[in-house]
Order: structure tokens, then C-alpha cells, then sequence
């Protein structure tokens, strides 16, 4: 191990190499940043792993069973589990897919669950991510750079091989694709995740297109070749957000898309992956109900804890977290990526009384949480080691069966008192270690 | 899976284009640097005319900072290596993570070598990314049309580049049937009646000047 740390550097150096990046917009501009990589793994026991995955799985297929669920019988909530409220005025919810069966019945083929360790040793879920989680590929190129670098350093140790992310994700795509080749659809080389999807279509085998590359014909999704021929499609593994799949569906004025693709998907002729519709499940408010819909459709027990949570929208709740705004963490539902994330600590009575106010009045918007003191990890600044916040995001993915992908994206804060890990706002990440025994 | 786009192709013989450019202009300027060694101030201005870009240089000093390495400039060597790598990154899944490193190699070598006080020492260091790109990309480029369309833009700008800097005829005509070799194996449409230009101007009785501002303007429509 103290061979790979004292190699940070040089293995920085080969993912500049390898274009390891992600994007980001400062005053209207784009810059391309190198992610910073701390060779210090986060390392899992297999004990520790084996309850996770099984957390993990119990959580997701609740998920899907939710999902499937609400576009279609909607028994959750005439069984008063989850108040409409919050399903119908989710930015999530979205009234064009209703009735839609997505193939094999599967809407969330990737979720991004994210995790942090509190100082009890206990796991809490902070979010899940059903939309387009991105970050697995960061810990997969990290690896094969890292393994090159100091073999002894994996030899001596029992580390699963997570380089194994490329063949799970072509294997969920095959499982769902209804006949075609398989596509990544990106935005285009300016979105933030840009190096993971060209990547991840290099690593499947998959075609990388942007939206001008498919067009649908005769009820059908194809991919446009400069010599004028077409190949079907059965397949579409998009990276860009649900109000730009199809502009003749969602934002009329968008410029991106692909014209009546959800036609073709509506009459189950390609597969989504994951799901447009899903945000209605990884809403910050539905969040709350997770461990309930784990008892309604599994009937069994949550394995894996939530961060705990009040809704201000329930009177009982709003009374304490009006109560109690100093010592609680609140989040705008709307928000992501770190953004809307307020520490109640962090505010002066005049932006407290103001943030109560704001809360009084949209009670629906907010959801408080307890102050999780999750466990730092040491992180190299130059010679020397800090201590530093960091979550997980555990990587689920739903196919034939529901798998975890045996490592994760840590990603840590580089600032000695912030708790906010996002990429986007300044961190880092490692490797993360799941041991075989 | 044998199928490409059209945007694809477009990237493609750009980052052909793009990485020739800068191949044979670091050469060039290796020679105008020897040059300015002995010769009064302003050798480039001839060099510019050529290439027809604006010599907005006012001594050999700064044309060797502008011209190499000014993220200003748009026709320096530094802003066409970045728009090579504009090409290619959005490339991966057609080049591979090896090649495409290459060409990140060569963009972070340009870019940081305008830093030192001896550039030139580091800038073979970016002409040897740049062949390394072409053998990588000739062993990992798995479709053949995809190697083909690259290399037709690299051939096109290299005759461009030879008939602009009054290259030997011998040199057009090998680097004519270089571009022919590749274009007749791609799908790509081009002007019959460019390339048949072309060939009679490039291969015309030993002797007659060439004609170069013809020849230009019908390797410009080749491909358009």
C-alpha cells in the first residue's frame, strides 16, 4: 500500500493522460478540470459488503417496484403510504409516462445509491440517484492505472476486481434491448460527465451519439451512418436529463432530442435505460418514504438505515425543524449536485428567521435531516495526511438480477471543514476496496 | 460495429487534418528557427505569406512565443493542436482510450513547454506524441474506413501544406497518390472533376510552374 501512495502523483499524471475529467461551468464558461485522485482506498470488508449488497438490493428493487407502481396502479398511495402530494408535485413525476411498461418491467437499470459511515460504524443512505448516476468509470480507469503501478500492492491484498463495470452495464443493456444495436447517448462533449460516456462506450462496445446521430422512422429508433444506411436501435443508454429526450413530448423549444422517441418507447420498441420518470423516485421528499415502501412491497424490514429525515410538510415535523433549524442540515428537493444544501449552523439569526419564513411558506419544498458525524478518511495533501469528510456511491445494477457492483466512487472534500464531497464544488475521490475475504 | 456517423466522419478527418498541421509546422518551424540564428529580423514574414495568415508579429522573439504557443492566436501551433484535440476526444469510442491519449499527450506538452526557457528542446517531444498517434491509431483503430477517413484528412492537409510551401513536384506527386490511395477506399463523396484538376496540375510537364492558388482551391472542394 505504501508503494501505491507514494505514487499518487504518477498515477495523477496518467489519468491527465487519459483524459480523466469532468466539466464544469464557471460565469457562463466551460472549464475541463482534472478529478484529483488520493490513492488511500476506502476498503469493505467482505462482511461489511455482503450486508451492504444486500441492503443495497433491497432497497433498489423496492425502487423499481415503486416505480412500477406509480405509473401504472398507483396502490402505494391509495394505500396512504405516500400522500399524493408528494408524488404528483414531484419535478419528477412525469404524466407521459403513464401506463408506459418499459421492457422487462425494469425502470431503474442504474442506481447510484449514496452512502456515508457514520461514527456509530453504521451506514446511512444520504440520496439515491436514479436518473443518470455518473462516476463509476472514475474508480474503473483508477484501478487498471493503479494495479500498473503497484502490482504488489494488489497481489498482497484480497481486492475484488471492480473492472468488471463495463461487462455489468452490457449486460443490463442486453438484458432490456429489444432487438438492435446499443447506443450511449450524450449531450455532447460540454456536459460534466462527458469523459464517462465516451469511456463507458468504448468499454461496451456500445456507439456514442448525440441526438443528431438517431432519428425515428416507421415507429422505430435508428442510428444514422455517413454512407446513408440506418441501423436499428434496441437500446438507448441516455445521459442526457428526461425534459430533453423528446423535444414533440417535453420542452417544445429544446433543441436537442430526438423527435418522437418516446413513441418508439411508449410502443416498446427501444429500451430506456434508465426509465425517463424515474425522479419521481429519487426525489429528496420521497426519500422519506423509502424504508416504508422496502415494508409495503417487500414486507420486509429496511436493512439499510436513512439519514434521519423530517418532512416540514407534516405539522409534527415542521414544528421541530422550526425548532431545531440550528442543529439540522436542509435541503432544497428541487436541487442537485451539493447545490441547496444549507447547514443551519452555518446561519446568523437573520438568515435563520429568513430560511424558517421560507419554510413556513413552502413546506413541500424542504426536507430536514439530522446532522449525520460520519467518519473522515485520510487523504494525502501533499507529504503530508489530512483528514477529510467522504461519502460513497454504490453502483446497483438491475438486469436479469439486481447486482452491486463490488467497489464504488469515494468521493472526499478537500476542505478541512466542509462536508459537501461533490466534484463539482472542489473533491476528490478514491478507489474504492471491497476485500474477498 | 462498421457503422459511422456523420459527425464522426467530420471529426474524424479534422483530427487528420488538425494533427497533420501541427506535424509538419513544428518540422517547419524548426527550420525558420535555425534560420533566425543568423538572418535579420522578420524571416517569418514570408513564411506567413505563404500559409496565408497574417503576420501580426513584430520580431522573431515573439513570433517564436505567438506563433508556437499563443492561446490568443488563432493560427498558432498551440490553438490548432487544441481544436485536433477537439476532434478527437469526442472520438473515444472509435480511437480507443490509448490513442486518444496521444493526443492529450501532445496538447499538454505544447501547452506546458510555452512555460520553459528552452521550448524548442520540449517541442520534439510533442512531434514524437504525434507520430506515436499515427502508429497507435494504425494498431488500435479496429474499422478500416474509420483509419481511412483520418488519413485522407491528414494526406489533404499535407499536400495542402507542401503546395503552399513550394515543396518539389516529386513531393505533390507523392503525396497526391498518397491521398488518392486513401480516398478510393473510403465512401466519402468527392468532386471527380477536383481530383481530376488536381492530378493535371500536380503531374504536368517538368518545367511548368504549378499552379499553386488553383491547386489549393481544388483540394479545398475535394471534399465540401
Amino acid at each position: 500500500m505504501r508503494e501505491l501512495i507514494e505514487h499518487t502523483e504518477g498515477i495523477n499524471r496518467l489519468m491527465a493522460r487519459f483524459g480523466v475529467k469532468f466539466g464544469i461551468y464557471k460565469n457562463g464558461e466551460f472549464h475541463e478540470q482534472l478529478f484529483p485522485f488520493d490513492a488511500i482506498p476506502r476498503v469493505i470488508s467482505r462482511e461489511e459488503f455482503q450486508k451492504l449488497e444486500k441492503g443495497l438490493i433491497q432497497r433498489v428493487d423496492a425502487l423499481n417496484l415503486f416505480l412500477n407502481d406509480i405509473y401504472g396502479e398507483k396502490k402505494i398511495i391509495k394505500d396512504q403510504v405516500v400522500p399524493e402530494e408528494f408524488v404528483f408535485s414531484s419535478s419528477g413525476y412525469l404524466p407521459e409516462c403513464e401506463g408506459i411498461k418499459p421492457p422487462k418491467g425494469i425502470y431503474s437499470h442504474i442506481s447510484g445509491i449514496d452512502l456515508v459511515l457514520g461514527k456509530d460504524g453504521k451506514w446511512y443512505i444520504l440520496e439515491d440517484n436514479l436518473r443518470i448516476p455518473s462516476g463509476a468509470s472514475y474508480p474503473m480507469i483508477a484501478r487498471e492505472i493503479c494495479r500498473r503501478v503497484s502490482p504488489s500492492t494488489f497481489s498482497s491484498n484480497p481486492v475484488v476486481d471492480n473492472r468488471n463495470y463495463a461487462a455489468m452495464l452490457k449486460e443490463t443493456m442486453d438484458w432490456v434491448n429489444v432487438g438492435g444495436i446499443p447506443v450511449i447517448m450524450t449531450p455532447g462533449r460540454y456536459n460534466a460527465a462527458y469523459f464517462e460516456h465516451s469511456y463507458l462506450a468504448e468499454r461496451t462496445g456500445s456507439e456514442l451519439a448525440t441526438c443528431s446521430d438517431l432519428f425515428v422512422e416507421d415507429n422505430q429508433l435508428f442510428y444514422r451512418d455517413y454512407r446513408d444506411k440506418k441501423q436499428k436501435v434496441g437500446v438507448i443508454y441516455r445521459r442526457i436529463s428526461d425534459e430533453y429526450l423528446d423535444p414533440m413530448t417535453f420542452l417544445p423549444e429544446s433543441l436537442i432530442g430526438i423527435p418522437n422517441l418516446m413513441d418508439v418507447y411508449r410502443s416498446g420498441n427501444v429500451a430506456i435505460v434508465n426509465a425517463p420518470g424515474n425522479g419521481v423516485a429519487d426525489d429528496k421528499g420521497i426519500y422519506y418514504f423509502v424504508p416504508k415502501m422496502i415494508r409495503y412491497y417487500l414486507d420486509q424490514e429496511p436493512i439499510l438505515h436513512n439519514a434521519p429525515t423530517y418532512l416540514p410538510f407534516y405539522e409534527e415535523d415542521r414544528k421541530y425543524v422550526l425548532e431545531n433549524l440550528e442543529k439540522l442540515v436542509i435541503k432544497d428537493v428541487a436541487e442537485a449536485g451539493g447545490y441547496g444544501v444549507i447547514f443551519g449552523s452555518g446561519l446568523g439569526k437573520e438568515k435563520l428567521s429568513e430560511l424558517r419564513a421560507l419554510i413556513q411558506k413552502e413546506s413541500r419544498r424542504f426536507i430536514a435531516q439530522e446532522v449525520i458525524d460520519f467518519q473522515d478518511m485520510e487523504v494525502c495533501e501533499g507529504i503530508d495526511r489530512v483528514w477529510r469528510k467522504a461519502d460513497l456511491r454504490a453502483f446497483v445494477l438491475s438486469g436479469q438480477t439486481t447486482r452491486v457492483w463490488p467497489s464504488g466512487l469515494t468521493r472526499f472534500s478537500r476542505n478541512a471543514d466542509s462536508f459537501v464531497v461533490n466534484s463539482s464544488q472542489g473533491g476528490g475521490f478514491k478507489d474504492t476496496w471491497v476485500l474477498s475475504r | 460495429m462498421g457503422i459511422i456517423s456523420i459527425e464522426k466522419v467530420d471529426h474524424l478527418y479534422w483530427l487528420g487534418r488538425y494533427t497533420e498541421r501541427v506535424y509538419t509546422t513544428i518540422r517547419i518551424f524548426f527550420h525558420i528557427y535555425d534560420k533566425m540564428i543568423e538572418q535579420p529580423e522578420g524571416i517569418y514574414a514570408k513564411y506567413c505569406e505563404r500559409l496565408n495568415i497574417p503576420n501580426i508579429y513584430t520580431s522573431n522573439k515573439q513570433f517564436v512565443r505567438s506563433y508556437l504557443f499563443g492561446e490568443e492566436n488563432p493560427d498558432s501551433v498551440v490553438s490548432n493542436m487544441k481544436r485536433a484535440y477537439d476532434n478527437a476526444v469526442v472520438l473515444r469510442d472509435e480511437l480507443s482510450s490509448n490513442v486518444l491519449s496521444y493526443v492529450q499527450l501532445a496538447l499538454n506538452t505544447l501547452e506546458s513547454c510555452g512555460k520553459t526557457t528552452a521550448p524548442l528542446l520540449e517541442l520534439q517531444q510533442a512531434v514524437d506524441y504525434l507520430l506515436a498517434f499515427w502508429g497507435c491509431a494504425d494498431d488500435y483503430v479496429e474499422q478500416e474506413d474509420c483509419r481511412n477517413i483520418l488519413k485522407c484528412g491528414k494526406y489533404v492537409e499535407r499536400l495542402d501544406l507542401c503546395i503552399r510551401l513550394d515543396y518539389h513536384r516529386k513531393d505533390l506527386e507523392k503525396e497526391y497518390q498518397k491521398l488518392i490511395n486513401r480516398l478510393k477506399k473510403t465512401s466519402l463523396c468527392y468532386n471527380e472533376e477536383n481530383l481530376n484538376r488536381l492530378r493535371e496540375i500536380i503531374f504536368q510537364e517538368d518545367g511548368e510552374k504549378i499552379h499553386d492558388q488553383e491547386a489549393l482551391c481544388c483540394l479545398g472542394g475535394l471534399l465540401s
